[in-house]
């Protein structure tokens, strides 16, 4: 009888060891993929202050920041981030006249500039602080 | 914040889980004659306190959260295989394990928390002489090499610690390499310094420790060194003391002989290296299964031949799963390296992923005949305490250079 159960067994331990190996190279893989985001051309980025590895999602270290940018979980956003304390449509950059503008699309858990819930459209500058969900940004302007 | 990291992390932790109950369940019917409430207390006890360390660490540390993960898989692997060759032992290694879980979260509070670890390294230096010194004086022998040190009941061996410190000192010299470079001779320190200690380990016989050394050593001053023809001129010792190595002692010469033909003498040398080869070829794939093959035919099994063991009873993947593990640790080690902005920590880091590698290679070379063999611990897996606890002291440095330290 106890033969049968090893024998069996032995085949479960093989099982569960490579799902677990496959699973730990699963969420390396993230933060692998994650290092080729590379700066682009334009002047104006957002910049990953996070711990890139510390986020269990795809995330990339520079955005670049040109004409409207959407950011949320939805696949319409420019910047898609799976967090589940992002919104569907979480917020936007906007540009009027040579200025950004930084608005809430009605998030649920908020936006947070420099610390503090923006309540409807900010004037966006150099080395502000955006947070949304477990994520922070760092707006550069070099203009 | 946390829910979401947390989240990602459960698929590897409840599958250790499940590996670790689906065993312990196995083994006891395996041990049923045996079984008593103490034996059944202490193997749930530690697959709980392995599932809450690992729960813990997500909330304590900043830095990476596999390494843990990956070490605890590990040791479960070898614990289970233990306690299948001698239920005794393999309680006593669960006692070990948690002597070491603890030790992980000291070491890695106390190397967090205090500063001036870079400037130490006259201490690192005067320590580890001393360790030396005095197993050269009071040291036991054992299988050969005097290499332990015995302190009322309890025994271990130094090399486990002079290890780490050896790391401490070449990161803490590369650190302030700026510092010795101005001073006459400065280069050579270093270089002097370890000299000194592969000659002690020459004295002592434990040529294993020996090649563990030089290699961390070569392999850090590859990377640190900037005056390059001191490196090319070490490589040439290197070879030169493994000529020596095989001319001055009748064991190492003996090693080289079974290495090449062990079949030649398989009635008493060669026998422990051909039983190994004998229980890997019969285990296949698959394995045999827990309780259904004879890995204690093999001298040694519960430690240097561990892996043997594991091959034959939870078959050739089950081996091969073992090695993708340490080649995964080394990866995370090398990447903690790499994101590292504070040197010292950052040569600590690299320096701990070459033990663990080097050390792991030269026993699966050498149970496998790929190498000749030396008779080292598997890092987590082989019985031994002494093993045990230092390679979860280094793990837990290993924590702390993971976090962005400032």
């Amino acid at each position: 009888m106890y033969n049968l159960f090893s024998l069996i067994f032995k085949y479960i331990f093989i099982a569960i060891i490579y799902l677990f190996i496959l699973s730990i190279i699963r969420l390396i893989y993230l933060d692998i993929k994650g290092i080729s985001g590379e700066i682009s051309d334009g002047s104006r980025y957002l910049k990953l202050i996070n711990r890139k590895d510390s986020l269990p999602f795809n995330v990339k270290e520079h955005y670049p920041v040109e004409g409207e940018i959407t950011l949320g979980r939805s696949n319409n956003n420019k910047i898609i981030l799976k967090d589940p304390y992002i919104s569907k449509n979480h917020l936007k950059i906007a540009e009027d006249e040579g200025d950004f503008y930084l608005v809430d699309l009605g998030s649920v858990n908020g936006t947070f500039l420099n610390g503090e819930k923006i309540l409807d459209v900010v004037k966006l500058k150099n080395g502000d602080r955006i947070r949304v969900g477990q994520v922070e940004f760092l707006y550069v302007d070099r203009e | 914040m946390m829910l979401n990291k947390k989240t990602s992390y459960t698929r590897p932790r409840n599958l250790l889980f499940l590996f670790e109950l689906l065993a312990i369940a196995l083994l006891f019917v395996y041990d049923r004659e045996n079984l008593d409430r103490f034996t059944i207390i202490s193997g749930l006890s530690l697959i709980l306190m392995i599932y809450i360390s690992n729960f813990l660490l997500l909330r304590i540390s900043t830095g990476d959260n596999y390494i843990f993960l990956i070490t605890t898989m590990l040791l479960s692997i070898g614990v289970i295989m233990i306690y299948r060759i001698n239920p005794a032992l393999g309680m006593k290694q669960v006692i070990w394990i948690g002597i070491g879980i603890l030790l992980f979260f000291i070491s890695y509070f106390i190397v967090k928390n205090i500063k001036g670890w870079r400037d130490w390294t006259n201490i690192y230096f005067i320590a580890s002489l001393g360790l030396f010194v005095g197993t050269l004086v009071f040291g036991t022998t054992k299988k050969g090499s005097t290499n332990w040190l015995s302190i009322g009941r309890f025994s271990f061996q130094p090399t486990e610690i002079t290890k780490i410190l050896l790391i401490f000192l070449i990161a803490s010299y590369y650190a302030n390499y700026e510092k010795y470079k101005e001073k006459k001779y400065g280069s050579y320190y270093l270089t002097g310094i370890v000299y000194l200690f592969i000659g002690f380990l020459f004295l002592q016989k434990d040529l294993g420790t020996v090649l563990i050394f030089y290699s961390i050593f070569i392999a850090l001053q590859f990377i640190y060194e900037e005056n390059r023809k001191l490196i090319y001129l070490n490589i040439l010792f290197f070879v030169i003391a493994g000529i020596a190595g095989y001319f001055l002692f009748d064991h190492v010469k003996v090693r080289f002989q079974i290495w090449i033909d062990p079949w030649k003498y398989i009635d008493n040398k060669g026998y422990q290296i051909t039983q190994s080869l004998f229980a890997i070829a019969t285990g296949g794939f698959f394995g045999t299964g827990i309780g259904l093959g004879y890995p204690d035919f093999i001298p040694e099994v519960y430690t240097d031949f561990i892996f043997s063991a594991i091959c034959e009873e939870m078959g050739v993947f089950t081996g091969m799963g073992v090695i993708m593990l340490f080649l995964i640790l080394v990866y995370r080690g090398f990447k903690i390296a790499i994101s590292q902005n504070d040197k010292f920590f950052r040569i600590v880091a690299l320096g701990i992923s070459i033990l663990f590698g080097i050390q792991s290679f030269i026993i699966f070379g050498g149970v496998l005949k790929l190498i000749p063999l030396t008779g080292i611990t598997i890092p987590f897996v082989s019985y031994g305490g002494s093993s045990m606890l230092s390679s979860f002291i280094a793990l837990g440095i290993l924590q702390v250079a993971s976090e962005e330290l400032d």
